[in-house]
């Protein structure tokens, strides 16, 4: 099953590792790649934490701290999937790539073997708004 | 109407229903019909956008309970 060319695409430049920044990012990532669009992830800051193996996104931004409990009881009962689930869906279809900030990663000390294999490229600022001008869709989320 | 697979998406929230629908076309082929059962109220309308995003071909919307069932035609 193919799509055709010319399908819109979504960049979306994810700097929290924060749950209710996370969702979200993926969510429209994958739903994206599943409507057959392309979709662009680009991690920076705290956002580059989460593509660490084995880094688990367990908390949520500090003013929703009360929801925090209510909100890990719904992913853990499958309500929804998890983030990583989400996100491995959206790679299946190959239209979602997914981007680690090359200046977050030496300002943390982060290495390109620490970061899991769904990372397709490590990038700079001038290669992401390359691949980012021509998205009929672009967020930031923080 | 013949239904070829049913997906059981229900208790699933977004994007849930639609990742399992994207799931299961994949291994599908065109002239089949999938029923998605879901239970999340946005289903409906997300499904639609999908298929007319992607080129296939939601037949009919039904409500049972609190399920809906959604017919979609495989078409690619």
């Amino acid at each position: 099953m193919s799509y055709g060319d010319n399908m819109p695409k979504i960049s979306i430049i994810v700097a929290s590792d924060k749950i209710d920044k996370i969702f979200p990012a993926v969510t429209l990532a994958t739903t994206a790649s599943v409507m057959g669009w392309e979709a662009e992830l680009f991690f920076t800051f705290w956002g580059l934490l989460v593509l660490k193996k084995n880094y688990e996104v367990k908390e949520v931004s500090l003013d929703y701290k009360n929801f925090e409990e209510k909100l890990k009881e719904s992913i853990d009962s499958g309500v929804i999937p998890s983030w990583k689930e989400i996100l491995e869906q959206g790679k299946k279809t190959g239209r979602l790539k997914i981007y680690a900030c090359s200046t977050t990663m030496s300002l943390l000390g982060i290495k390109k073997e620490d970061l899991i294999e769904d990372v397709d490229e490590i990038v700079g600022a001038a290669t992401f708004l390359s691949k980012a001008k021509d998205s009929n869709i672009n967020f930031f989320i923080s | 109407m013949k239904v070829d697979l049913i997906v059981d998406a229900r208790y699933k929230s977004c994007p849930g229903p639609l990742l399992a629908l994207g799931e299961a076309i994949m291994k599908a082929q065109p002239g089949q019909v999938i029923m998605l059962l879901a239970t999340d109220p946005a289903a409906p309308s997300d499904v639609k956008e999908w298929a007319s995003n992607v080129g296939h071909k939601v037949i009919k919307v039904e409500k049972v309970d609190d399920t809906y069932q959604i017919y979609v035609e495989v078409s690619i």
